[in-house]
């Protein structure tokens, strides 16, 4: 039976210590990714440091951001008064990931850091894969590839970033705390991900050994709008086909600031910069948001499985950005 | 006595009599079971589709801890396949050779001591291939085809003259995917050699048609073989063959002679037990003005394993569907490099009722007519193909009902008429004629010394209902209450039952147990006949009447008994009887046997921008015949409904088409639908008692699947004015 080294520190010195910058040594947090990668053969730590007990988890209060300990779980940030009144969201993007059974054990940094769910990243049986053997090339882009990626992708790999969470947290400008045997430093999320391009085993710019210690969302001011919307073939317990995270600050009838994540399309979070670009100083209505609809998906590269998702992903944003300038504020 | 006769027709609701053991864990699945000393398998699968393996490097698996042996057709000595069964041949034994013929077909078999030791150094297994291109596809010109596979080719009439004298035809194709039957408790076997006598538990629908296999595999009598499936996680027709997996298990056992235990694992239950088979159908309808039928042509072709076989005649129950002079059917099967298919859940019937029913619903609309009266005007009074009249057919009564609850005469005849919010609604039915099946069977009822019951035979409890029914039905002909029986399933030592499959179990079983209560009661009068203590003495079975744990006169109510006196007096710890039943004849009859019939409404909504597909209501209405237990016969229904869901918007099994690796073999990519899909279900029972079996069911495990898909097709038409051929039904087709 393959064996592996369990190592459980109690602060954070003694996990960075324990791993070491060791290429055979792993985190372990919720496990919602690890522990399926492991049992498929796809990942093989030879020891695993359990960071569960490290003091990272809680919500805190910071100036006009919160900030949120890495392993604090899923459910604990949905149910924050403060997300649910100030962020909507991200307590949305949250609720409609994976299942309470899994939101429950998975962990908020786990979460930005969970692996693709590409089906030929995540099983060894298949030979070409990029992400998960560089060089071998990709099986996926001949494939069915309904559940796959439009942006931030080409040949050489067309895997999916599956989260929800993060797509709102890219839309946010929430900044990533990181530890690591160079000390602290912090990553705004914008910068964390790193598009497949030419190293799609590539996905972040966490240095290995180093840890996320807490991510900060700020809050968004009192009058702006936002919401999720995942589109999927299932009510529940599916990714995304697409989704969109937005954000709009409409005074006087006119958009004075928009934030726009989409889910479902991207090799990583996307943040759909060129859009809100477009709806910045605009009146809401059909006409601007299909048009930052069209500037939203610019460069998306599909193979005939993910063709569709171009036009969804227009829509789905079309709709969102409909719902949210309809709200109340 | 009493005699089904005097059951109603719609039997009362009572819980399941397994409830509380499944519910408190004390039910035993098949992988719940171990033996004292067993191994443990892990299998090891093919990773190309098609070619030969080159060689097989083992020795690292072997010398991984805790490893006994590295089974592959290098050590494996040739396996006779096994024996024909009541539903074809058996599958191709195992580790035959050095031919690959689909990915995921099993190379090796590693035994360990523990699952996880095994399992380590299955992935240690070095298996070199020879590859080549495999055939996947229906329309590969490579590919060997296979006519008319079943002899159900059909032809009355002249579909071309019909077609020609119509004033309305419509002509369509309709393709279907492969879908996995996906029962939630993973197939396991755990085989224990004692010298020549062999014990499994497996996760089998059909625990004598495994023992059979096993005794013509291996050698040894069948009486040496002891089958149990008491309880199941499900199978959806993955349990009706002795597969591969489960004939390694058995011969590992044999040559380690120790115990194995071998559990599938989720993505080699995609591989390795069967599933719904990918097709295309071509069906041309016709009729005439005023909307009557004729001419139906209906061509289907189904994919086919390279070297085994399936039962899958889509077109074959178009012939009998509906009163039409002008009929053909044709099928096809096509073999290529894909695991086995094998009969998921209406088998055919799902696929080939998906096609039939989307066309009518073409046909009402070329002709302008609501579709409900298309079938009506339509309905086959008669058999179609014999012209015998049925056993029982209330397909007008499951219209009218159906209509009147769903609020058909409220339904609007333009598509996309209807909106709430930017949701476009719509409604729309599709008919059911499930074909007739029965198989013979063996039961046996016993009653003991105290007072209770003991009735059973070999079929099994796939987990609808056959626990509760056939104690409710013994029950009431021995005049017992319902825990004072007890019911033995899941055993082939017991009196030889079928398959719990093709809706046909309570059917057969419960006719047998029904035969073996009434002989049981014969034995208590042959008993007493010239018992002088006995005020029972001397009366002939039609005299009397089980009641009140005994029996009584009908003429006098004071001149009664209980059984455990009469066996108490005669110095008996216990009384049986065997009981049997065959297959109605429909020459005897006179009349031609019916399956159950049923009709679905449905409406959805589908979001107009995003092509958002919800379900949100479903009308059924079926004639199962008389329903034993409306409780257990509903839920049956509505199960088979969800899996019409599951099929109509969700199930699909994507192959790799360069690779023939399945690529979504994992509950998190293989969509059924979750609770959230499923609106509240309206399941109504009507008709009455059939005539072909003395119990008057009809079986109702099937029924409940079938037009599902075609009437959910039918409403998103409603709604959108889109038509959607091809299943399943996602937002990327409503775009």
């Amino acid at each position: 039976m393959r064996t592996f080294e369990y190592v459980r520190p109690l602060d954070v010195p003694d996990a960075l210590a324990a791993h070491a910058g060791d290429t055979a040594t792993a985190y372990l947090a919720g496990g919602t990714t690890q522990l399926d990668l492991m049992k498929d053969g796809v990942l093989e730590p030879a020891r695993l440091v359990d960071i569960t007990r490290l003091p990272m988890r809680g919500i805190f209060t910071e100036g006009t951001a919160l900030r949120v300990g890495a392993l604090t779980t899923m459910e604990e940030l949905a149910a924050d008064p403060t997300v649910e009144r100030r962020l909507p969201l991200v307590r949305e993007a949250l609720l409609l990931g994976a299942s309470v059974q899994l939101r429950n054990m998975a962990t908020i940094g786990g979460n930005l850091l969970q692996r693709t769910r590409c089906r030929y990243f995540r099983d060894p049986g298949v030979a070409a894969c990029n992400k998960r053997a560089p060089g071998s090339g990709c099986a996926a882009v001949t494939g069915p590839a309904r559940m796959h990626a439009i942006l931030g992708v080409s040949e050489r790999c067309i895997a999916l970033h599956a989260s929800d969470v993060a797509v709102a947290l890219v839309a946010l400008d929430a900044v990533v705390h990181v530890e690591g045997p160079e000390g602290d430093r912090s990553v705004p999320l914008t910068e964390f991900y790193v598009e497949a391009g030419t190293r799609p085993e590539v996905e972040h710019t966490l240095g290995h050994g180093e840890l996320i210690t807490a991510v900060e969302i700020p809050r968004l001011p009192e009058t702006t709008r936002s919401g999720y919307l995942k589109v999927r073939d299932r009510v529940s317990y599916e990714f995304a086909l697409t989704s969109a995270a937005v954000a709009l600050d409409i005074e006087n009838g006119m958009i004075r600031d928009a934030r726009i994540g989409l889910g479902g399309v991207g090799s990583k979070p996307w943040r759909a910069a060129a859009a809100e670009e477009v709806l910045r100083d605009a009146p809401p209505g059909p006409a601007v948001f299909r048009e930052a609809a069209e500037a939203a998906v610019t460069g998306a590269w599909t193979v005939p499985g993910t063709e569709f998702k171009v036009e969804l992903a227009k829509r789905t944003l079309v709709r969102q950005l409909t719902t949210v300038s309809e709200v109340a504020p | 006595m009493s005699t089904a006769r005097e059951l109603p027709v719609v039997g009362p609701a009572l819980d399941r009599v397994d409830g509380p053991a499944k519910t408190a864990g004390q039910a035993r699945y098949p992988s719940d079971f171990d033996a004292p000393g067993q191994a443990h398998g892990a299998l090891v699968q093919s990773t190309i589709a098609a070619g030969r393996i080159t060689g097989i490097d083992t020795s690292a698996a072997e010398a991984a801890p805790g490893v006994l042996a590295v089974f592959t057709h290098l050590n494996v000595p040739p396996l006779p396949r096994g024996p024909m069964t009541g539903l074809g041949v058996s599958p191709p034994a195992p580790l035959r050779d050095d031919r690959i013929l689909h990915h995921g077909q099993h190379v090796a078999l590693v035994v360990a001591e523990t699952r996880e030791q095994a399992t380590a150094a299955a992935r240690l297994v070095r298996v070199g291939y020879a590859s080549v291109e495999p055939v996947l596809d229906l329309d590969d010109p490579r590919a060997t085809t296979v006519d008319d596979p079943w002899g159900l080719d059909s032809e009355r009439g002249d579909v071309e003259a019909g077609l020609a004298a119509s004033a309305v035809r419509v002509e369509a194709t309709y393709t279907t995917p492969d879908n996995t039957n996906n029962p939630l408790g993973l197939f396991s076997t755990l085989a224990a050699w004692d010298g020549d006598r062999l014990t499994v538990h497996d996760a089998t629908q059909w625990p004598s048609m495994v023992r059979e296999t096993l005794a013509h595999v291996f050698g040894v009598p069948e009486t040496s073989v002891r089958v149990l499936s008491p309880y199941l996680g499900g199978g959806f027709g993955a349990g009706l063959r002795a597969w591969p997996h489960v004939i390694l298990a058995v011969h590992a056992a044999r040559e380690l002679r120790r115990p194995v235990k071998l559990v599938l694992t989720r993505p080699q239950m995609f591989t390795s037990v069967g599933h719904r088979p990918k097709g295309v159908q071509h069906v041309r309808l016709g009729a005439s003005a005023d909307g009557r039928l004729l001419a139906i042509e209906h061509r289907g072709r189904s994919l086919l394993a390279a070297e085994d076989d399936d039962y899958e005649p889509f077109a074959a129950g178009s012939a009998v569907a509906y009163a039409c002079p002008n009929v053909l059917t044709r099928d096809q099967q096509v073999r290529a490099n894909v695991p086995a298919p094998v009969s998921m859940r209406a088998p055919a019937h799902a696929q080939g009722g998906f096609a039939l029913e989307s066309a009518m619903d073409e046909l009402a609309q070329a002709l302008e007519l609501d579709p409900l009266e298309l079938r009506l005007r339509n309905v086959a009074d008669v058999h179609p193909a014999l012209g015998l009249p049925w056993t029982s057919n209330a397909l007008r009564e499951c219209y009218a009902v159906g209509a009147e609850r769903f609020g058909w005469s409220r339904r609007p005849a333009r598509p996309r008429s209807q909106r709430d919010g930017h949701w476009l609604v719509g409604q729309a039915m599709a008919g059911v004629s499930y074909p007739w099946y029965q198989a013979p069977s063996l039961a046996r009822a016993t009653v003991t010394a105290d007072g209770h019951a003991v009735v059973g035979g070999s079929g099994m409890d796939i987990g609808t209902g056959t626990y509760t029914v056939l104690t409710q039905l013994s029950a009431r002909l021995l005049g017992l209450p319902p825990e004072r029986v007890r019911l033995e399933l899941g055993d082939s030592d017991l009196p030889k039952a079928p398959q719990a499959g093709g809706s046909g179990l309570t059917g057969a079983l419960g006719s047998a147990v029904h035969d073996a209560c009434t002989k049981l009661l014969d034995a208590f009068l042959d008993l007493v006949r010239d018992d002088p203590a006995s005020p029972l003495r001397g009366s002939a079975p039609e005299d009397v009447l089980a009641a009140d744990g005994g029996i009584r006169r009908r003429d006098d109510a004071d001149r009664s008994e209980t059984y455990d006196a009469i066996l108490a007096r005669h110095g008996r710890r216990e009384l049986s009887a065997d009981g049997s039943s065959t297959p109605a004849r429909p020459a005897e009859l006179g009349m031609a046997p019916a399956g159950a019939f049923g009709a679905h409404f449905v409406e959805v909504k589908v979001d107009e921008d995003l092509g958002l597909v919800r379900v949100s209501r479903l009308t059924t209405v079926i004639d199962g015949g008389r329903i034993l237990n409306e409780k257990t016969a509903r839920s049956q229904i509505i199960g088979g409904a969800i899996g019409g869901i599951g099929m109509a918007l969700f199930e699909d099994t994507i192959t790799d088409p360069v690779s023939g690796r399945i690529a979504n073999a994992t509950f998190g990519d293989y969509l059924v639908p979750v609770h959230a899909d499923i609106p509240a279900m309206d399941v109504t029972f009507v008709g009455e008692p059939d005539r072909a079996s003395p119990l008057g069911t009809k079986g109702v495990g099937e029924v409940g699947l079938v037009g599902v898909a075609a009437a959910i097709a039918n409403a998103v038409h409603h709604a959108t004015g889109i038509r959607v051929r091809s299943l399943p039904i996602t937002l990327d087709a409503l775009l």
